[in-house]
């Protein structure tokens, strides 16, 4: 377990600010946040590599604040590899081994073991510049690793590779923390990434966390405007929240929203557009919003349909071909939209800090 | 055909200087090789006094050269890697025997070693700079420090300081993250410094002459012995001399070009 209390620190163009986070024996954390957000730094204070100018870190209970790097069994993965050119892919991996004294048998041992998980065995005797970028990764992966350090940090480990090796990256990364079981923190500033990867993520923004919570959570409910445009939201309202008869709503525009939350006053409101369902019929239930709408526009999305509709607030929502045929989707056509007043979610107006562009 | 000159007469401009200057540089070493006789050359290179000249220029050069290396590493990864106070002056200072006359770099050691205290207490300790071999080590070092530093701190600025920061992570303190990892990557780079430094030290002579005089068979380097036999009016020697050192610089220079050239692709 990693505690990081009121961690404070300025260095060059970025800063932390009073950054206090509790990671896990064994979770895998991602920090998310745009760039610029001090994330790096943040991991790189937690390596050793950077003195925090505020602040303590306790790794296992031990105080590790001053302790170097070399001494705290912190490994970093950068989204630069950082492999070292004038060594083999062997030297490479084993040379977190070979600067701790390990005898020769055991690193070879280690470093068959490590290259065999990551699948670089024939890779061994190369120079990293002859590799491929996910060659590379896996092999700074295997670096770290083999030293079986107590907390794995992750720069933004997938930036740098194309799509297609990503998405088998994204496989890899989560066998690997299977099978090493190590405490991991991966920053990174896609979404997606994050949600697919972390048990828990922590949302970073001006050299301050922000939101931590499950993936989910943050996906539906995130704690403020900004977090929600960060996260791909739409359909994000501003409003203004009322119980009425025991049930909140909310006026928007022309429109009132049922949510089941219970936050009043002035609200923000957001709606994900999958949650949106669009027939020809009225769902007439308590837990339902079920709106009247005209089609606005329709947009091929390739894999899905996104449709654009006016139900008194302009809607986004996404459907998949089949049901769009179903409905006999087209611009000006009358349907009804149906969300939960569960998947209504309302956060404060709040604002923290500006959107990256 | 004026359309054709109009279109290629830049071109034609361009290659024409540079061909003029090539002819002009490799006239020049033409006929210094081929000034003296092949006899007369053999004679000069067989000669006691040009090969203690030969030896001294090595010898002075190959030391100052490593002193060079052992003093610019340090303060290359201090320039590259700190933050401190006084930083911009500091680097300014050093780089001012960059732009210096090597004479006057040779008057200032003279007068510091020849009329200082400290000068006075070194050579109490033995340390004489005066007149002699060691003062043509330094004479040499003190030319060629300013740009040994600068091109290790552009060497070790070119290099990402993460890949030290791995190396840290996994084990190693500062000075074994430094000797493990960014300097066999600067590799290159020090060879190609190296190699001017000592091409330049050999042919150092401003400096060398200002605080070590010109005596022969004790303060002779290569290019002093130049100087001598031409003022003796022995031509023909200093032709093989000169040769010499055409051949030995342009050795150097082959050896900067080829990690210079090479060099920083990490």
């Amino acid at each position: 377990m990693i505690e990081i209390s009121h961690i404070s620190k300025r260095y060059d163009n970025f800063s932390l600010e009073d950054i206090s986070l509790t990671i896990r024996e064994k979770e895998y954390m991602v920090i998310l946040g745009p760039s610029g957000a001090g994330k790096t730094l943040l991991l790189e204070t937690i390596a050793g590599i950077h003195q925090p100018d505020k602040g303590e870190i306790r790794l296992h209970g031990k105080d590790i604040t001053g302790m170097p790097p070399g001494e705290r069994h912190i490994a970093v993965v950068y989204q630069d590899y950082m492999l070292f050119p004038h060594l083999t892919l062997e030297q490479n991996i084993g040379f977190g081994l070979k600067a701790r004294k390990t005898a020769s048998s055991i690193i070879e041992k280690k470093i068959n073991e490590s290259a065999e998980m990551l699948g670089i065995t024939h890779l061994l005797h190369r120079y990293p510049l002859t590799l491929s970028g996910g060659e590379q990764q896996r092999a700074a992966i295997a670096r770290a690793i083999v030293t079986e350090p107590a907390v794995l940090l992750l720069d933004e480990p997938l930036s740098a590779v194309d799509e297609f090796t990503t998405e088998r990256l994204h496989r890899e990364l989560k066998r690997i923390h299977r099978l090493t079981g190590a405490t991991t923190i991966h920053i990174t500033h896609r979404f997606d990434e994050a949600y697919l990867l972390g048990d828990r993520i922590a949302v970073m923004n001006n050299g301050k966390i922000i939101q931590v919570d499950s993936p989910p959570v943050i996906f539906r409910k995130p704690a403020n405007l900004w977090i929600a445009q960060f996260v791909g939201g739409k359909n994000i309202f501003q409003g203004h929240a009322a119980i009425i008869n025991n049930v909140n709503h909310v006026k928007v525009g022309s429109a009132t929203i049922k949510s089941s939350s219970s936050l009043i006053g002035e609200v923000r409101l957001s709606i994900r557009p999958e949650d949106i369902y669009i027939s020809k019929h009225t769902f007439n239930e308590p837990h339902l919003n079920s709106l009247t709408a005209v089609v606005t526009g329709i947009t091929d999305r390739g894999r899905f349909i996104e449709a654009q509709i006016d139900a008194g607030i302009p809607l986004i929502t996404v459907l998949s071909r089949q049901s769009a045929h179903k409905v006999e989707l087209s611009p000006g056509k009358e349907v009804i939209v149906t969300f939960k007043t569960d998947d209504v979610h309302l956060f404060t107006t709040g604002h923290q800090g500006a959107l990256p562009v | 055909m004026k359309i054709k000159i109009k279109q290629h007469g830049f071109k034609l401009f361009t290659i024409t200087v540079t061909l003029a200057l090539t002819f002009y540089i490799a006239f020049l070493l033409f006929h210094i090789v081929t000034y003296a006789r092949f006899s007369r050359f053999t004679h000069a290179l067989t000669s006691p006094e040009i090969l203690f000249a030969l030896k001294m220029s090595v010898f002075t050069a190959s030391i100052s050269t490593f002193l060079c290396v052992i003093a610019a590493l340090p303060t290359a990864y201090a320039l590259s890697r700190y933050k401190f106070h006084g930083k911009s002056i500091i680097t300014t200072l050093l780089d001012i025997p960059i732009a210096l006359p090597s004479l006057v770099v040779g008057f200032g050691l003279l007068l510091f070693f020849g009329a200082t205290p400290i000068g006075k207490t070194l050579e109490e300790i033995g340390l004489v700079f005066v007149f002699t071999p060691l003062g043509i080590i330094l004479a040499q070092f003190t030319v060629n420090i300013s740009s040994m530093i600068r091109v290790m701190k552009a060497t070790f600025s070119s290099i990402n300081p993460r890949y030290e920061h791995v190396a840290r992570t996994l084990g190693c303190t500062r000075f074994q993250a430094a000797a493990k990892v960014l300097l066999p990557m600067s590799r290159q780079g020090l060879i190609a410094a190296t190699a001017i430094a000592w091409s330049k030290g050999i042919g150092e002579f401003g400096a060398v002459i200002m605080i070590a005089g010109s005596t022969r068979m004790k303060t002779e380097t290569l290019p002093i012995s130049l100087f001598l036999e031409m003022s003796t009016g022995n031509l023909e020697t200093a032709a093989a001399v000169a040769s010499i050192l055409i051949v030995m610089s342009v050795c150097s220079l082959a050896v900067f070009e080829k990690y210079f050239k090479t060099h920083n692709h990490f």
